[in-house]
């Protein structure tokens, strides 16, 4: 019970207080998204992207000159 | 009993006869018979349920109808919080679309990789002994670049350069007093002025008669500007990259 109206206190009770909340819950939000997508994507791809083998690519190309 | 197509073809009979009135009332008997229906018979045929269905004596129409089968078992503090708390989750999502539909907008109009890419030029330095002239083709315009001997920085910082039509110090023109770079096109039409020429030992301009002194500021005819001074950088001591 406290704890509930002590957070309806601190963050809807004022109309600014939510907006500055909704605006920074975006913005993690955002982050968030953006960094857990991009996991997944390197998880489902792993091994076939640049960024994996770039090692052996740039060892030879140092051997050859 | 007449039909209205029946009725209609008794009317165009009777027209010819001239008894319209007569007709015109027959028809109209017809079609109030027809609109005519029996009540009963809807109430059979029809699906629709009465709301009062059932409810006979006045008792039952007087009784109010209970809603706590919707109220909520949980407490005030902890509705309000969940409501706001999906309210505000709602509108957070609706920012984040809105800022990245905005964003994609603005992001494919700004300059692509390859664009990026072809806007600047690395040049080795070492290989411009002192006293040269280079020309190196930088977004489609040529580029000056002059290792200056000692005597030819001497001679740049001692023009008065107050009294000059665009007065600008050598100081504000280099980075490095022994490396002159800027734009090879002379600011009066846009031709490429040739180097080592011209009565003050930098540029001269062919098509109309413009000099350039030894740091690109025009000191006679008839162009109005200093030669152009692109952004330029030494990220290492002998290397420069221009844009």
């Amino acid at each position: 019970m406290g704890v509930y109206s002590g957070l309806y206190n601190t963050f809807f009770r004022q109309n600014t207080t939510m907006l500055a909340t909704v605006f920074l819950g975006a913005f993690g939000l955002q982050l968030a998204f953006d960094s857990g997508s991009t996991l997944i994507w390197n998880n489902i791809n792993k091994g076939r992207q640049w960024q994996d083998i770039k090692a052996k690519y740039v060892q030879n190309a140092e051997e050859e000159e | 009993m007449l039909t209205p197509s029946a009725a209609s073809g008794a009317l165009a009979r009777t027209w010819t006869r001239h008894a319209l009135p007569n007709a015109v009332r027959s028809s109209a008997v017809a079609l109030s018979a027809q609109q005519r229906r029996n009540v009963t018979e809807v109430a059979a045929s029809s699906s629709f349920d009465s709301p009062f269905k059932g409810l006979g004596s006045s008792e039952k129409t007087t009784k109010i109808p209970s809603f706590s089968h919707y109220k909520s078992s949980g407490n005030e503090e902890s509705n309000k919080l969940f409501q706001y708390f999906m309210a505000g989750t709602f509108g957070a999502v609706t920012a984040m679309g809105a800022k990245a539909t905005v964003q994609d907008f603005l992001v494919n109009m700004s300059a692509s990789a390859d664009v990026l890419a072809q806007a600047k030029v690395e040049v080795d330095l070492a290989s411009i002994p002192e006293g040269k002239n280079v020309i190196i083709k930088w977004r489609g315009k040529p580029v000056f670049i002059r290792h200056r001997t000692e005597d030819e920085i001497q001679e740049a910082e001692a023009v008065d350069w107050h009294k000059l039509r665009d007065p600008q110090p050598d100081s504000d023109r280099v980075k490095k007093p022994e490396w002159l770079i800027m734009l090879g096109v002379c600011t009066h039409l846009g031709c490429v002025p040739i180097g080592e020429a011209g009565d003050f030992g930098g540029w001269f301009c062919p098509c109309h008669g413009s000099h350039y002194d030894i740091s690109g500021r025009v000191r006679k005819g008839p162009a109005p500007l200093n030669l152009e001074v692109p952004e330029y950088d030494f990220p290492e001591e002998e290397a420069l990259v221009i844009g």
